[in-house]
């Protein structure tokens, strides 16, 4: 196995064999094979992975940690993705365009990434003999979830969009500053403080 | 008609002389009236276009609202795609603006190719990114610009368009109130 695999903790592997298996079955012996490919790369908390204007070489796996992406509005930023375990992180349209990002991908805890560059994406789904149907699949969830969001954003309400979000994702209320989770279900914070609120009330 | 694939497709792709026949002899070509719904919400839908002529929307209801998403005119391609790529029944409505005329690829036909070789797997994947692309693009441009800027690129970028599509509907897919549309739209004489 890779070097930087050789004593990685069996725990990140299966995040990249839950996360690959959502698109089609895999080996533990055939993910350990795409390993090869990628690399391991550990972040300290609050470290900037990607500047806006850099070009973004990278399609992360979280395997531990947190990472925000945000888009910068004049003096402002929006809250495009808070990604955790499990989830894909990137400056899309970058990574697939070599241009340089309008995004910005910052860890918010001590993270360790499972990224694979454009190019050695390009080789593996090449060697690989069910490799680009994969390639297939996932960017195909990619543009589903990101079809999803963007119905969610336009259709439902302020007060939706909390519940919705908090129900699943519980733990995102200590683990994130509010004010991130605001931006990111693009409401004021005291909006978000006042839904809150009701929250605790709810549950009672 | 087909030279016109051929181009679009070769932006994504490179297709041997050999494979691009393969993908013709799958086109149907088709052709609407304006105002045709293409896909109505709740169908599952089993069809993509490669346009040729006309312009049509993709939108969804929010409430009574019609929320446009797309706008797709020659030389694009459309579907209900996620219905297509999911085989759950679509949210969006898919509708014709102009009259419209197109190659139609099925469902079937696709899939047929994409186990006939790992060429159109990868076709697939470059199809599929060039609309994720188109998405990503158009919603963090709709956060990042404010409204008259996105007004003023957009008649930029699309001094046809804004010609041939009801101003509800260009107002809608830039996400900018009807009224405020109407006061900018001083703002194409002087840009010219």
């Amino acid at each position: 196995m890779n070097k930087a695999f050789a004593d990685i903790d069996p725990v990140y592997i299966d995040y990249a064999q839950k996360y690959l298996g959502r698109f089609m079955p895999i080996t533990r012996e055939e993910l350990i094979d795409l390993l090869q490919y990628c690399e391991m790369r550990k972040f300290d908390k609050r470290v900037v992975i990607v500047r806006e204007g850099e070009i973004d070489n990278y399609l992360n796996l979280v395997v531990k940690g947190l990472v925000r992406k945000y888009l910068p509005v004049r003096k402002n930023e929006v809250i495009l993705q808070l990604a955790t375990e499990g989830h894909v992180v990137q400056s899309e349209i970058s990574y697939l365009t070599k241009t340089p990002s309008m995004v910005v991908l910052e860890t918010l805890e001590p993270t360790i990434l499972v990224s694979l560059t454009y190019d050695k994406m390009e080789e593996a789904l090449d060697r690989f003999p069910k490799g680009e149907r994969l390639g297939r699949m996932i960017l195909s969830g990619m543009f589903i979830k990101k079809d999803e969001n963007r119905y969610n954003r336009l259709s439902k309400s302020t007060r939706e969009r909390f519940f919705e979000y908090i129900d699943h994702h519980q733990h995102m209320l200590q683990r994130v500053p509010q004010k991130y989770l605001a931006s990111y279900l693009q409401m004021k914070p005291e909006t978000f403080s006042r839904l809150k609120a009701l929250l605790s009330k709810r549950g009672k | 008609m087909l030279e016109y694939v051929r181009q679009f497709i070769s932006q994504h792709i490179e297709l041997t002389e050999e494979e691009f026949q393969t993908l013709a002899s799958k086109l149907q070509p088709v052709s609407f009236d304006k105002k045709t719904k293409l896909v109505d919400i709740g169908e599952v839908s089993t069809t993509f276009y490669f346009v040729l002529k006309g312009i049509s929307r993709r939108y969804f209801y929010r409430g009574k609202q019609e929320v446009i998403t797309h706008l797709i005119k020659e030389g694009g391609m459309m579907g209900s795609v996620i219905s297509f790529l999911t085989g759950e029944p679509s949210r969006y409505i898919l509708e014709t603006i102009e009259p419209v005329t197109a190659f139609a690829l099925s469902k079937q036909d696709l899939e047929g190719l994409f186990l006939s070789g790992k060429k159109w797997e990868k076709f697939g994947r470059k199809i599929i990114t060039a609309f994720f692309l188109q998405v990503e693009y158009h919603a963090l441009d709709n956060i990042r610009y404010s409204t008259r800027e996105r007004f003023i690129n957009f008649m930029k970028q699309n001094p046809d368009l804004v010609l041939r599509v009801p101003q509800k509907y260009l107002a809608s897919y830039l996400e900018i109130q009807p009224e405020t549309f109407s006061r900018l739209k001083h703002l194409m004489v002087k840009e010219k």
